[in-house]
């Protein structure tokens, strides 16, 4: 076919400039494929971190603050016996109670697909020392997080992405058992395992699963049933202190958030988005990196490789007046001659999404091996703010006491880290988009061109002198 | 030629191929006019050799390129055909530049990437034909200039000679009414020049084209029914430059 026969004999004959244009291209679409794979790590690593705070799938959370505790809080409650040396306790320290009625008419809400209780307490043990005790025999208090899990339904909060080390998960048949599972860090550090007991606020509770979070998170130490959280936590019977409510899509988050302000015009309604914000730390700086920066070095490096691949063809075409003079005098139309020249810069630009994305996989495969975790900081303060209640309510003697995201909220003003690995996936989007951005940039270059040989006069072409 | 044709050298022939009236054309230089034609009026007529010759700047290339639609001229008529190219849309011009015009150029104009038989082919491309038939097309149109066995040679792999012939091959490949030539021979050596013009003279008569040539070469000239003398754009024709 005379074309395509015109068009190798054309690139073969032009072999330089054709590689710096291939190339050109080649490297902006390389970025583009790096950084959307970055962007997409990033974005996956804020899923797992809010995953492993929120729990998969949770899409809003609801909290009540506290408004007895205003002021005080955290061992100040603690009310000890007369004589008694030993106390441990279990307290919510700084969310309000939910009632099972407002729970229920969360879950009745027309695009709420599903809606969990549960009951974040601080389990506070203290051992007093004898009045004639040498002050060195003090011991500090010991504060540990305790989760109430929802047993049945659908998997929402914490325990939804935990993964079982050993033992078992919590059954129909556990709602009102002195069951736990402990986390595997924690279980680790006191050598406990499963079978092992451990006492939470009185009871023995036995050990039947330990369960790993994702991502490195800090996560509660203990889960114990709901029922028997509601149980030992003063005040808590048939209540909740958190719920986690699954909205029907993405779409219905706000709709669904502002339906629960309505309901419960007291509660602090919080959405992923609103946790998101109050991420700081590597993965924060990350990804205000590919959002800002990598974003604008892949959209300069695309318009410079559009920039070369134009500014290349424009000159190949002024190079070849004379033979363009030449067809048209032949009788080539000018839409002819164009279709050519676009056919030679689209088989460059393929050429360049070929070798864009051998590069852009290898740039990613680069950044994935490279990259060291990122750590998420999860200030209290904000998060006290906006999930769980007012910040500034719960301070204690415990400030300054850092352990699971939910015991974080004994201390508006201590931060909770979490390190995820970064990885930098490709998706079929990402390398079609290239794909497309490559044929695109040798489009613009071949109709500019097309655009040239439209305008050029067939007699002042014959007149160039090459 | 036989004596019959000289003497038919003598007057156009009865029916134009190009009848011109009035044409003139200017170009713009910095903030100056130049008139490159003006006040051109003749007739060519069909299968008639008319010689085109002049000093340089005396508009010899624009009169030949307004003749192949490759320009228009600002004043005037051109008819060719029986219409007139100056009122002519674009797409209609190149049509008939596709189907009825051929162009030989002084540098020969091939394409150096395209093989002698592609380049011939190559003034098939705007016209309905299949692969096959313009094959068999280009074969015949080098075969009639001697270059059957060079169709797969770049222009480079061949002579000057050789590459004019592959441009005469490319402007009749599509059987033109008219052939238009701008200085043929001006890039040839004396051999290979008489060559080029046996050539010419020899496709002339056998095809009965029109042939339009723009030449300084007085040989060139000499063959043709009739002679144009352009001077600073004002047109005389002679007869046969034999009687001046």
């Amino acid at each position: 076919m005379f074309f395509l026969t015109y068009l190798r004999r054309e690139l073969r004959r032009r072999m330089r400039q054709a590689l710096v244009i291939a190339i050109g291209l080649a490297l902006g679409i390389g970025l583009v494929i790096t950084v959307t794979a970055m962007s997409s790590g990033v974005r996956a690593a804020q899923g797992k971190i809010l995953g492993s705070l929120y729990g998969v799938g949770t899409d809003i959370t609801v909290t009540v603050p506290v408004k007895a505790l205003s002021g005080s809080g955290g061992f100040q409650n603690i009310t000890p016996k007369p004589y008694a040396r030993h106390h441990d306790t279990l307290q919510s320290t700084t969310q309000g109670p939910i009632s099972s009625s407002d729970l229920a008419a969360i879950s009745r809400l027309r695009d709420v697909t599903a809606a969990a209780g549960g009951l974040v307490l601080t389990e506070i043990k203290v051992t007093l020392p004898s009045p004639n005790a040498p002050p060195a025999s003090f011991r500090p208090p010991i504060q540990l997080s305790v989760t109430g899990a929802q047993i049945g339904g659908r998997a929402l909060g914490p325990l939804s992405v935990a993964r079982l080390s050993s033992g078992r998960g919590f059954t129909a048949a556990d709602a009102s058992a002195d069951v736990a599972l402990l986390d595997s860090g924690y279980a680790a550090a006191h050598k406990l395992k499963v079978g092992s007991e451990i006492t939470v606020a009185g009871p023995r509770f036995k050990v039947i699963g330990i369960v790993r979070q994702p991502g490195d998170s800090s996560p509660p130490e203990i889960y114990i049933p709901l029922a028997r959280a509601q149980d030992l936590a003063p005040r808590m019977h048939g209540m909740v202190n958190i719920v986690y409510v699954q909205a029907a899509s993405a779409s219905f988050v706000g709709t669904v958030s502002s339906e629960i302000s309505g309901l419960m015009p007291s509660a602090t309604v919080s959405t992923s988005g609103d946790l998101a914000k109050g991420v700081s730390g590597s993965l924060a700086s990350t990804s205000k990196l590919a959002r800002t920066f990598g974003t604008w070095l892949a959209v300069l490096a695309l318009l410079a490789a559009f920039a070369v691949a134009s500014l290349l063809t424009l000159a190949a075409v002024g190079r070849r007046v004379r033979e363009f003079g030449t067809l048209k005098a032949l009788g080539w139309r000018s839409g002819r001659i164009s279709v050519q020249v676009l056919g030679e810069s689209l088989a460059m630009g393929i050429a360049g999404a070929a070798l864009g994305i051998a590069l852009g996989l290898g740039g990613a495969l680069l950044a994935s091996a490279v990259a060291p975790h990122l750590t998420a900081t999860v200030s209290t303060t904000n998060i006290g703010k906006n999930a769980f209640g007012p910040a500034g309510t719960n301070g204690g003697i415990f400030n300054g006491t850092v352990g699971g995201p939910m015991q974080t909220f004994a201390n508006p003003n201590a931060t909770h880290v979490v390190a995820v690995p970064f990885s930098a996936p490709i998706t079929i989007g990402a390398i079609v988009l290239a794909v497309i951005l490559a044929i695109a940039g040798a489009l613009i270059a071949g109709l500019l061109g097309g655009w040239q040989i439209t305008r050029l006069r067939p007699a002042a072409a014959l007149a160039r002198v090459e | 030629m036989s004596a019959a044709g000289m003497a038919d050298r003598t007057e156009p022939p009865a029916t134009a191929a190009y009848t011109l009236t009035g044409v003139g054309k200017t170009y713009p230089k910095g903030r100056r006019t130049i008139a490159a034609l003006r006040g051109i009026n003749m007739a060519i007529g069909k299968g008639e050799w008319l010689a085109i010759q002049g000093r340089t700047g005396h508009g010899k290339t624009t009169l030949l390129q307004i003749l192949g639609g490759l320009d228009r001229a600002d004043a005037g008529t051109v008819t060719f055909q029986g219409r007139d190219l100056t009122q002519m849309p674009e797409a209609q011009v190149t049509r008939m530049r596709a189907q009825s015009i051929g162009f030989i150029f002084q540098t020969f104009n091939l394409v150096p990437t395209l093989s002698a038989a592609e380049n011939v082919e190559a003034a098939l491309i705007p016209l309905p034909s299949r692969p096959a038939q313009r094959h068999r097309r280009v074969m015949a149109a080098l075969d009639s200039v001697g270059l059957a066995d060079r169709g797969r040679h770049l222009p480079s792999e061949l002579s000057g000679g050789q590459q004019q012939r592959v441009a005469i091959a490319r402007a009749l490949v599509k059987e033109p009414q008219v052939l238009l030539a701008d200085e043929p021979t001006g890039n040839l050596d004396q051999a290979t020049r008489d060559e080029i013009i046996m050539l010419l003279e020899t496709l002339w008569h056998s095809l009965g084209l029109t042939l339009v040539v723009v030449t300084h070469d007085t040989a060139v000239a000499r063959r043709a029914q009739r002679v144009g003398i352009l001077t600073k754009g004002h047109l005389s024709i002679s007869k046969n430059i034999q009687d001046r």
